[in-house]
């Protein structure tokens, strides 16, 4: 009798533990399903940066290799060199110049392509081709087109401006060819954001009477503001990064007027052969970032509207 | 237990594949042990490129002891790049082709062999006397010259006749040179233009026979400083330069020389410098649209009496340790400038051939005569009197802020002073910064 009910205790224990199977993991199993991801970023976001700090606060030999530990050496010489403020000057110019204008032109054809048209599709596709090109074949193109004596964009304007031999006119040039090939990346996404609004909203307030500027201002904006400040974060940091087209069309000059802080780093290490340099000029620029970042996620609080 | 099992399998499989890639490289190098294997590095593409493959083939079927494998590492700033990665796993070449401004870093890296060492009763002297001595530091001839340039003038004869100008008589120095396009502007039409490059002025010190450095050029030791601020240099060309622009004759493309060469070709502008390796392009692009003429490359002053120095690469035997791969990799240097590979070689891009005894090739004769204007460059250069050039470290460094520095004068927002004051102070920091790691 009581080994019966013992083993119907058992059997129903046996039961339920079939039906919800108790867990039991062993505390080292977590971090194993972690291993491979982490492997791939320890090799190659952690090691690097930490390698960056360390050999930013050394002297490199004309191999490459490290030599002898100078402190914060390297920092206070970047620090003293009217060089590295203008490359830091030209970088914000250029972020500015680059970020805003690309969003805004981005928004006016995501705007023109959301009403509904006839061959609305191939304007949108057109509207985001850009995207598909890479920096290389489209600064390849563009340099052609800004030639001073042979290119259409002076054929057009009946000028002769040498785009990329002016210090006044190359920083321009080269924001161009950014933010075109933006374009089509933000498109994309601030098109998806005006499709995701609600056709009853926009229904609903025509019933009401608005015209199409009071639709943008208090059903568009803040309705697509999460993808605009996706898209500006995003341009942000890309326009900090940039530098296959200025590596292409200017090679930081003419004089160091297009000399962006990444191209600088690139100039420094590969041409000049100055790591240490390169390196600790690679963390100023990383603390710059840094803070924008941080900016933009406080600014994000106060404007956009998550619902 | 058996997930566990799996998943540290995984994690395995996971760090032999990110490390896998290392061990399968030196399985090859071993597989023969009788034959040497060199690895050749390069920066030639487009036909100079085929023309190293070719050259390349033929010395692998002229013996079967060494195998030469060519290997195109992009422009001679990433090729560097990429050698100072390789070596610190000993994966660089055993031959490399190396730019002239690179000299002194190759020999202070320690990277490669003084080349002179493995010519064991070599014969220099069928090399080109002026080409060599670009070679010859402290004494010793480093590499083997391989593509060597100079510059030279670039003229259109059909508008000097069209302006009355004797189109046999090309301007010899930049003052002539103002002359001359001042008759040649007009129509929208320039008379000259030259590409804003830091390799032109260190060709007009030479022509004024001023150095670039201390310590003999850089020539007898390690430059410490630049000289070219007290001998004066800098300023003249400078000012020289800036007067030509100013005067509405010459025109500036700045740093782009492609858009010269266009410029020239289709006769907006009449004069240009540039490099003899450009030659083959400039006759393409020029065509029968006009008569191309091949001048001297000019002095600043009407009165210089130095000569030019040339520009281009050399061949260097690398240090892998061994000394069969060295011997083997100078066997590899030699055939390169025999006569007969620097005819195919001379003749698929335009370098110069650096061996004399090509001269005296019946091809080379019959070539010379068809094409009298590679002869012009070929003239200049034996006649140059002895002008070696500067070594120094830090060229591309100095070259990059003689640019930058010309091109703030020509926008007006430097004068001539301080550009000298800011170029001088930039590459003194450089030399000294350079000097500090090769000690």
């Amino acid at each position: 009798m009581y080994a019966q009910e013992t083993l119907k205790a058992s059997k129903a224990s046996k039961v339920k533990s079939l039906a919800k199977p108790k867990i039991k993991l062993s505390p080292v199993e977590p971090y194993l399903y972690l291993v491979p991801s982490f492997i791939i970023f320890i090799t190659f976001v952690f090691y690097p940066f930490i390698n960056t700090i360390y050999v930013s606060m050394y002297t490199t030999d004309l191999r490459g290799r490290v030599k002898d530990f100078v402190g914060l050496q390297n920092f206070i010489d970047l620090f003293n060199s009217p060089a590295f403020y203008n490359s830091i000057t030209i970088t914000f110019k250029f972020v500015l110049m680059i970020a805003f204008p690309s969003v805004l032109i981005a928004f006016i054809l995501a705007l023109l392509a959301n009403n509904k048209l006839k061959g609305n599709r191939i304007y949108e596709t057109m509207f985001s081709l850009p995207m598909a090109i890479a920096s290389a074949p489209a600064t390849a193109f563009w340099s052609m087109a800004f030639n001073q004596t042979n290119g259409i964009i002076n054929y057009v304007l009946g000028q002769e401006i040498q785009w990329l031999t002016n210090p006044d006119y190359a920083l321009i040039a080269v924001s161009i060819v950014t933010v075109w090939l933006s374009i089509g990346f933000n498109f994309i996404f601030l098109t998806v954001g005006l499709r995701n609004i609600p056709t009853e909203l926009i229904e609903s307030v025509s019933i009401d009477g608005a015209n199409y500027l009071q639709k943008f201002r208090y059903i568009y904006l803040p309705l697509i503001s999460p993808q605009m400040f996706v898209v500006v974060f995003i341009n942000v940091i890309g326009s900090f990064q940039a530098f296959g087209q200025i590596k292409l069309l200017t090679e930081g000059g003419p004089g160091d007027s297009t000399n962006v802080l990444v191209y600088s780093i690139y100039q420094e290490a590969f041409k000049y052969g100055r790591f240490e340099v390169a390196c600790a000029q690679a963390l100023v620029l990383f603390v710059i970032m840094l803070c924008v970042t941080l900016l933009q996620f406080k600014f994000e609080k106060k404007v956009v509207h998550y619902d | 237990m058996k997930k566990l099992a799996s998943l540290l399998l995984l994690g395995i499989t996971t760090l032999s594949m990110l490390t896998g890639c290392s061990s399968s490289a030196d399985q090859t190098a071993s597989a023969t042990s009788t034959a040497v294997d060199l690895v050749f590095w390069h920066s030639m593409s487009g036909t100079a490129g085929t023309a190293i493959d070719e050259l390349v083939e033929q010395f692998n079927n002229s013996q079967d002891e060494i195998t030469v494998k060519a290997e195109y590492q992009g422009a001679y700033d990433d090729a560097l790049t990429k050698l100072k990665s390789s070596a610190l796993g000993n994966s660089g070449p055993d031959i490399m082709q190396l730019y002239d401004i690179g000299t002194r870093w190759m020999i202070d890296s320690g990277y490669a062999l003084v080349l002179q060492d493995l010519a064991d009763g070599y014969d220099f002297s069928s090399i080109e006397e002026n080409i060599l001595e670009y070679y010859i530091v402290e004494g010793q001839v480093h590499s083997m010259p391989f593509n060597t340039s100079t510059p030279v003038l670039y003229y259109n004869k059909t508008a000097f006749e069209q302006a009355g100008l004797d189109p046999e008589s090309p301007p010899t120095s930049l003052e002539e040179i103002l002359e001359y396009s001042e008759l040649l502007t007009g129509d929208g039409k320039y008379g000259f233009s030259m590409q804003v490059y830091g390799w032109f002025f260190e060709q007009f010190l030479n022509k004024m026979q001023l150095d670039y450095v201390d310590q003999g050029n850089g020539r007898d030791d390690s430059a410490t400083q630049v000289v070219f601020d007290n001998n004066d240099g800098a300023r003249v060309v400078f000012q020289t330069w800036k007067d030509m622009i100013d005067s509405g004759y010459v025109v500036n493309y700045g740093q782009d020389g492609t858009a010269v060469i266009e410029s020239f070709a289709s006769g907006n502008i009449a004069m240009t410098v540039g490099t003899t390796a450009s030659l083959p392009t400039v006759i393409a692009y020029v065509g029968d649209a006009f008569e191309l003429g091949v001048g001297y490359y000019p002095s600043v002053n009407a009165d210089d009496k130095g000569g030019i120095s040339i520009g281009g690469g050399s061949l260097w035997a690398m240090d892998k340790g061994s000394d069969v791969k060295a011997d083997a990799a100078f066997e590899f240097i030699k055939f390169m400038v025999e006569p007969q590979s620097q005819l195919i070689w001379s003749q698929a891009t335009g370098y110069f051939c650096v061996n004399t005894e090509t001269y005296k090739l019946p091809e080379m004769i019959d070539f010379l005569e068809a094409n009298p204007l590679f002869a012009v460059a070929i003239n200049q250069l034996q006649e140059s009197n002895n002008e070696a050039g500067a070594v120094l470290g830090v060229f591309t460094e100095a070259r990059d802020a003689f640019e930058e520095n010309l091109e703030k004068i020509i926008s007006n927002e430097l004068s001539v002073d301080e550009a000298v004051e800011r170029l001088t102070t930039t590459v003194n920091v450089a030399i000294k910064r350079y000097n500090a790691s090769a000690n």
